[in-house]
């Protein structure tokens, strides 16, 4: 069985290597581990040699297992190291362990596996590499360096020191293992190396030695219990026997610490075996003696001290050295020196730090130092250069800033509460070289200032809080009004027009124009639409004016306290003679007039007068009289039937005045829906002129029951200025020409410039014609004269009313009908009444 | 160096010693020294670099400012005169030899005798006015 198996597998083998052969393809050759290094920390990689590929694409794993572990791992990385490698990182290596590292190649046809190497990954960290050792990798560090050779003689033997260093480190922070270390020489001519153990130590001593020999040196080192590593490069040392002559000393420096001495030091080579004296010899230019060093001493070994005496300047001093033993002497190279050029001082002393705190100003820091005690600054022989440098306690770099010739410093940009270290340094001003830095002064930056900071901060606390704690109290108390300053509520809608305040607060001017009474009393404008308006006819129809909505409630008022008829006073644009007159007067009427005008127009639906307005009217009168004594009331006169009443109502004060009264009380109960008590009242207080206010009151009253008719009244603003005319004014009127047929020229002002003085003044020469009626807005109907004046004596408290009465047709509603025109009366009792709401619309 | 022959204090205290216009005079004597040995280098040295030459003209304007201002700040005009007379038939001979010296060396004394007179200077200034930085 075991036979016709092999040979089977034979055949198979045979077969399978002919196929190979035959296509030229096989399974891959062996890919052979050519190093592995540790690269850093604990790292390292392995680097593996491919075999043949085998003519086919060869992929290659690596695999490995620890110590004695059955486990197989892969290759952690085969990248990081490049191809063909394996890099084992931190975590996949573990120190002292052996690894067995196997590479298999792989291919299409088969695989083919290196032999297993053993890697011992000691010591990974170290600077070295893994040597193939016998059977497996081992870490081999790198050879120390540095090494130096000194040869030695002491009771009259001779030895050579050997000194050199552990080589460097590639992670200096590892574990610093310890190195072992050896030693070996040979004189140079012979072969066989003698090897010295020499342990931990960096140096050793090397006796019995030949004089006179040449040696070679190395050395080398080996990490705990791992590999030596090579030896490092060869020194060579020549032992001097006892019987040559010194070697040659070398002249280190020349220095001038104040610039009136200075010192030589130079260095003995070695000494051939035996004592060696050393001895300087100077010359100075431009002389031949050569003198001997003064002193050898004051400087200590192997040095020479030069004093004042022995001291030239601005002349070359030519040095040499001689070393003398008994086999011979030798001379150093000369030296050539020039005092002048080789001060170089002491540091400064005396550094001293103050705090200064001036006034208004921060403190500062003020260094001061002195110059070094040697040298003469006073005598200006030795001028001196400073220069200091200072850091924080913690920090870094230094910061150098040059000084100057002074020997203090102010510090002003320091940080308080933070320690700095200072030096100082000086040097010739000329040519010379720096000093030593001075021994570290401390600075501590007091911390004080921080207080005074903090005081300021809580001041300022303190004060803004108390600010708060007032704006807090202030807004709890006068909240509201804090609010309503800052949001001021939102107003109501407002009625075109008429606006609640204004009535309350009284301007009548403000509200007349709200109503739209533009200019109370009306101005010249009044004339043309009167005019356009008015027609004057002979004829007896007393069609009366449908009611016009008194637009004109300043008219009203103006016009009429006597007057019970709706004419009330308006604006007397109609009169041509006193139009221009009471046009100005319109303006100059108090606003009270105006304001009760608004009362009496809202009061009178319906063709009711105000009793108010008239009242107040009356004392508007009355005012106006005083004012204009002379003009006649064209207010009213605005209206062709209106002027008269007006007139009479200006005319006298007292007759105004009965007139109110008696209109007043005659009206009072027909008039005021349900104020008449109160109007009866205040009638009898509006006796005194002095009562405007209480008549204003009522005025508010009336307005205030008269909301209604502000609608009205609006509507009649427009017609502000129209409703002068009133056509159903029934008493005087300014005669014009009249024509029939013709519009109403009895307002053309320009035409009737001669008769104006008939409206003015009832009882006066002027021809008064009565209005019967107003027909179709603007037709008056005249009164034959005879019924005039008999109406005018007999009722004068009916002409007073009548004025008003026309007054108020004119203006307002005419809803009363007046009687024909054939009688001499007057309907009063239902004219009296004012609607200055009816008046204004109807003539437009 | 062509000034060389001048006798001049070797050190401290002998030039402590000297008395004040004595030193003047030697600076005096000095700078006039090199005023022509300074000017025949600067023609003869054409080739030099820019810098180089304006640096030694500049030199030479110094070293003629030095003496101007030396001169008036002693007060010494007619003695330096009469000095002068008699060292410049020295200094015309100097000046030959100066002339034939090698740039180097010339360099070399100009250096060291600039410095000589900066020393004496220094040591006139701090005895005529010690609470000036001495």
């Amino acid at each position: 069985m075991k036979q016709k198996l092999t040979s089977s597998l034979k055949i198979l083998l045979l077969l399978a290597l002919t196929a190979v052969s035959l296509t030229g393809q096989s399974y891959p050759g062996k890919p052979k581990i050519i190093r592995c290094r540790s690269l850093e920390k604990e790292t390292f990689s392995c680097w593996w040699k491919p075999g043949s590929d085998g003519g086919l694409p060869t992929n290659y794993t690596l695999f490995y297992s620890r110590d004695s572990e059955e486990e197989i791992y892969e290759c952690p990385d085969y990248r990081t190291s490049g191809p063909n490698s394996c890099y084992f990182d931190t975590n996949h290596t573990t120190p002292w362990t052996t690894y067995n590292i196997t590479v298999t190649a792989t291919n299409e046809i088969g695989s083919n596996s290196s032999d297993p190497q053993y890697v011992d990954v000691t010591s990974i960290g170290k600077k070295g590499r893994m040597k193939w050792k016998t059977t497996s990798w081992r870490f081999q560090p790198d050879a120390p360096v540095n090494l130096s050779l000194e040869t030695k003689t002491s009771a009259n033997t001779m030895y050579l020191w050997a000194k050199w260093s552990p080589p460097p480190l590639a992670d200096a922070s590892s574990n610093p293992h310890v190195y072992h270390y050896e030693l070996r020489l040979k004189p140079e001519e012979k072969e066989e190396w003698e090897t010295i153990s020499v342990g931990v130590q960096t140096q050793y001593k090397v006796i019995r030695l030949q004089g006179g020999v040449k040696y070679v040196v190395q050395v080398r080192c080996m990490l705990d219990l791992g590999e030596w590593s090579e030896w490092s490069s060869e020194r060579r040392v020549q032992i001097p026997n006892g019987e040559s002559p010194p070697e040659k000393p070398t002249i280190i420096k020349c220095r001038s610490p104040e610039k009136e001495t200075f010192t030589c030091w130079w260095k003995p080579g070695s000494d051939g075996g035996h004592p060696t004296n050393y001895t300087l010899l100077y010359s100075k230019e431009g002389e031949e003696q050569v003198y001997e060093c003064p002193d050898y001493r004051t400087a200590g070994p192997n040095s020479c001290y030069f004093d004042k005496k022995h001291t030239s300047f601005w002349t070359i001093y030519n040095i040499t050295v001689r070393a003398t033993n008994e086999m011979g002497s030798n001379f150093s190279d000369p030296h050539y020196v020039d005092v002048t050029y080789i001060v170089q001082p002491d540091p400064p002393v005396n550094v001293t730090l103050e705090l200064k705190k001036p006034m208004n100003r921060k403190p500062y820091l003020v260094l001061t130092w002195s110059p070094p005690p040697l040298a003469d600054v006073r005598s200006g022989w030795l001028t001196l250069e400073y220069e200091l440098r200072l850091k924080p306690e913690e920090g870094e770099e230094w910061e150098t800033i040059f000084v100057g010739q002074q020997t203090q410093y102010k510090m002003f940009s320091l940080n308080p509460g933070k320690t700095y270290i200072v030096q100082i340094h000086c040097k010739p001003d000329h040519h010379g070289s720096w000093s030593e830095w001075s021994s570290e002064k401390y600075i501590q930056i007091p911390t004080d200032f921080r207080v005074k900071d903090m005081v300021v901060w809580i001041v300022v606390g303190v004060l803004s809080s108390l600010i708060c704690l007032i704006m807090s109290w202030t807004m709890v108390l006068k909240g509201y009004r804090m609010i309503a300053f800052i949001l001021p509520p939102v107003p109501g809608p407002k009625i075109k027009g008429i606006d609640t305040h204004l009535l309350e607060t009284g301007k009548s001017e403000e509200l007349l124009s709200a109503l739209g009474c533009h200019g109370f009393p009306p101005t010249s404008d009044c004339e043309e639409l009167l005019i356009e308006y008015l027609e004057v006819e002979d004829s007896e129809d007393q069609q009366l004016m449908p009611s016009h909505d008194s637009g004109h409630p300043s008219k009203n008022t103006k016009m009429i306290p006597k007057e019970t008829d709706s004419d009330s006073g308006r604006g007397s644009c109609d009169s041509p003679s006193l139009l221009s007159e009471k046009c100005r007067e319109c303006h100059t009427l108090p606003s009270t007039l105006q304001t009760q005008d608004i009362r009496d127009v809202q009061e009178n639906t319906g063709g009711k007068t105000s009793r108010e307005t008239q009242h107040i009217a009356s004392e508007q009168k009355i005012l106006l009289f005083n004012n204009e004594t002379t003009k006649s009331s064209t207010w009213p006169a605005a209206q062709l039937p209106n002027t008269q009443p007006p007139m009479f109502a200006y005319h006298s004060t007292v007759d105004a005045y009965k007139l109110t009264l008696n209109t007043a009380n005659v009206n009072i109960a027909p008039v005021l829906v349900g104020n008449e008590e109160k109007h009866q009242s205040q009638y009898p207080s509006t006796e005194t002129v002095h009562n405007d206010t209480e008549k204003q009151r009522e005025m508010e009253n009336l307005h205030s029951k008269t909301d209604q008719t502000t609608a009205q009244v609006k509507q009649n603003r427009p017609n502000d200025k129209s409703p002068f005319l009133n056509p159903k004014v029934m008493d005087y009127v300014e005669v014009h020409k009249v024509r029939q047929d013709e519009q109403a020229v009895l307002l053309k002002h320009k035409e009737n410039s001669g008769k104006t003085e008939k409206y003015t003044v009832p009882g006066t020469s002027k021809e008064y014609t009565k209005v019967s009626t107003v027909v179709d807005h603007n037709i008056i109907v005249l009164m034959p004269d005879s019924c005039i004046q008999h109406t005018s004596v007999s009722q004068e408290p009916a002409m007073e009313v009548s004025p008003n009465l026309q007054q108020g047709q004119a203006e307002k509603n005419m809803s009363y009908s007046l009687t024909a025109p054939n009688e001499c009366k007057r309907e009063t009792s239902g004219s009296e009444y004012m609607d200055p709401s009816s008046f204004m619309p109807s003539f437009k | 160096c062509h000034t060389s022959g001048m006798l001049t204090p070797n050190g401290k205290e002998y030039a402590q010693k000297i008395p004040r216009e004595e030193l003047t005079h030697l600076i005096l004597k000095l700078l006039q020294a090199w005023k022509e040995p300074l000017s025949h280098f600067n023609q003869h040295h054409q080739e030099l670099p820019d810098d180089s030459l304006s640096k030694a003209k500049q030199i030479s304007n110094m070293v003629h400012e030095l003496k101007t201002g030396v001169e008036k700040s002693m007060g010494i005009i007619s003695n330096s005169l009469n000095g002068m007379t008699s060292s410049e038939a020295a200094g015309l001979s100097i000046s030959n030899e100066a002339n034939m010296m090698s740039d180097s060396d010339f360099i070399h004394c100009f250096r060291r005798d600039s410095n000589k007179v900066q020393s004496y200077l220094k040591i006139l200034k701090c005895r005529i006015m010690p609470e000036n930085s001495c």
